[in-house]
């Protein structure tokens, strides 16, 4: 008698936790950024980063010494990753306005505004570590996927894929991937040989500058008014025991004044 | 472990088999209340439960039969309910692991519907239909031939001297 009911209560609970599994695994799920494979988010990437720059608000910056000092902080936290499938590139462009933001396939967007506002190198860096976490989480592509479906998303139409990048210059995130993305950057940052919590005096700063409209568009703040918890957070993070912090030997004031 | 015979459908009054269709009949009525708040539709049968205990053990059989069928599936609903909210309140992660919850409770209340149906037909007819697993622990619990009660007189014992 109780071994049959107990076979009973193994067939049910088997039967009901394999719908769970296969409804959970089973692709329907509109926002699962696994619909779209890397290698064609890095394509669509490409086509973006060729469409955004065309827009006159996005303009490249041509400057070596800053595009080269970005080089160094963007090798650095590369060098920093354990293992990345993305090809990240750091592309500054002239604009007041204080923001940075990724497109996909590792594309990540940083103002001229936003150098300047960074009072050191460890201050920018720690801000393209968080736009890091949004593309190794694979933020941006869920988001898109999420709001337009994957079929707007690549389609082929020049019209449309004008639209998606109009939209991806203004991408907001939730506050889940705002502290997943803050969490990446302490890790990754920590890996770089650089003080993680530099990313709490970037959020201090920030909030200092609230209603600031040069940053209106700058998606770190996307869950504003949450960044007191955000700081929290980001100052409960321990580094390591050996942990060593190497700063950048850059001038940094010197190679913002040509900007 | 020894059972009471159970009765065979002649020897079941139609009253009776009414008051066990009942016992099935009771989550539809109490569904549409309980849509929000499914532990309602548990109050229901537990209540339908006491007031209809001394109605002879076939009714006994289908109300337990379908209390028990019924709480797990309460309780999914309930936690479909909370996480839903959860989500609502918070960030709006409706994960894919949420959303086969959601399938799979799905599932769980179509199939207590169809077998609470079939439960109620076969009541009104005088039979026994069992439920994988909670028909099982039903019979036990209601035709189980319980030991008989031993010790329970107390009796006076001399000192020991
Ligand atoms: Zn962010």
């Amino acid at each position: 008698m109780q071994q049959s009911i107990l076979r009973d209560l193994g067939i049910l609970l088997g039967i009901f936790g394999l719908i769970w599994l296969g409804a959970s695994l089973f692709s329907f799920y509109p926002e699962d950024p696994q619909l779209l494979s890397i290698e064609r988010e890095q394509k669509l990437g490409d086509a973006y980063v060729d469409l955004v720059l065309l827009n006159p608000m996005f303009q490249e910056l041509e400057n070596e010494k800053i595009d080269s000092s970005i080089q160094v902080i963007g090798d650095r936290l590369s060098g920093g990753l354990n293992q990345s499938e993305f090809d990240y590139r750091f592309i500054v462009f002239d604009s007041e306005m204080i923001n940075a933001f990724t497109l996909p396939g590792g594309n990540i967007l940083i103002s001229t505004g936003l150098i300047g506002f960074s009072e050191s190198p460890e201050e920018l860096a720690a801000v393209i570590a968080h736009e890091m976490g949004h593309v190794e989480e694979r933020h941006v592509v869920a988001r898109l996927i999420k709001e337009l479906g994957i079929e707007i998303l690549t389609s082929g139409d020049p019209y449309v894929l004008g639209e998606v990048t109009g939209m991806l210059t203004s991408t907001r995130f939730d506050r889940k991937q705002e502290e997943e993305a803050d969490l990446f950057a302490c890790h990754l940052l920590e890996d770089s040989n650089i003080e993680p919590r530099t990313l709490a005096t970037v959020f201090r700063r920030l909030e200092q500058e609230t209603g600031n409209e040069l940053l209106e568009h700058f998606e770190i703040i996307s869950t504003h008014p949450n960044f007191r918890s955000r700081i929290r957070d980001v100052l409960s993070y321990l580094p390591e025991d050996d942990f060593t912090v190497e700063p950048f030997t850059m001038d940094w004031e010197e190679i913002k004044s040509g900007l | 472990m020894k059972y009471h015979p159970i009765p065979q459908p002649d020897e079941i009054e139609v009253r009776v088999r009414e008051d066990a269709m009942g016992a099935y009949l009771m989550m539809f009525a109490t569904a549409a209340l309980g849509l929000p708040l499914p532990i309602l539709n548990l109050v229901a049968a537990i209540v339908y439960y006491y007031v209809n205990r001394d109605k002879g053990k076939f009714v006994q059989f289908h109300m337990l039969q379908s209390l028990y069928s019924q709480i797990p599936v309460t309780l999914l609903n309930s936690g479909l309910v909370a996480w839903t909210i959860v989500n609502f309140v918070r960030d709006f992660n409706f994960t894919s692991i949420y959303w086969g919850y959601l399938i799979m409770t799905g599932v769980a209340g179509l199939v207590y519907l169809i077998f609470s149906i079939v439960g109620a037909v076969k009541a009104r007819k005088g039979l026994f239909y069992y439920f994988i697993f909670f028909g099982k622990i039903a019979y036990h619990q209601v035709y189980r031939i319980r030991p008989e009660q031993t010790g329970s007189t107390p009796s006076n014992q001399p000192p020991g001297l």
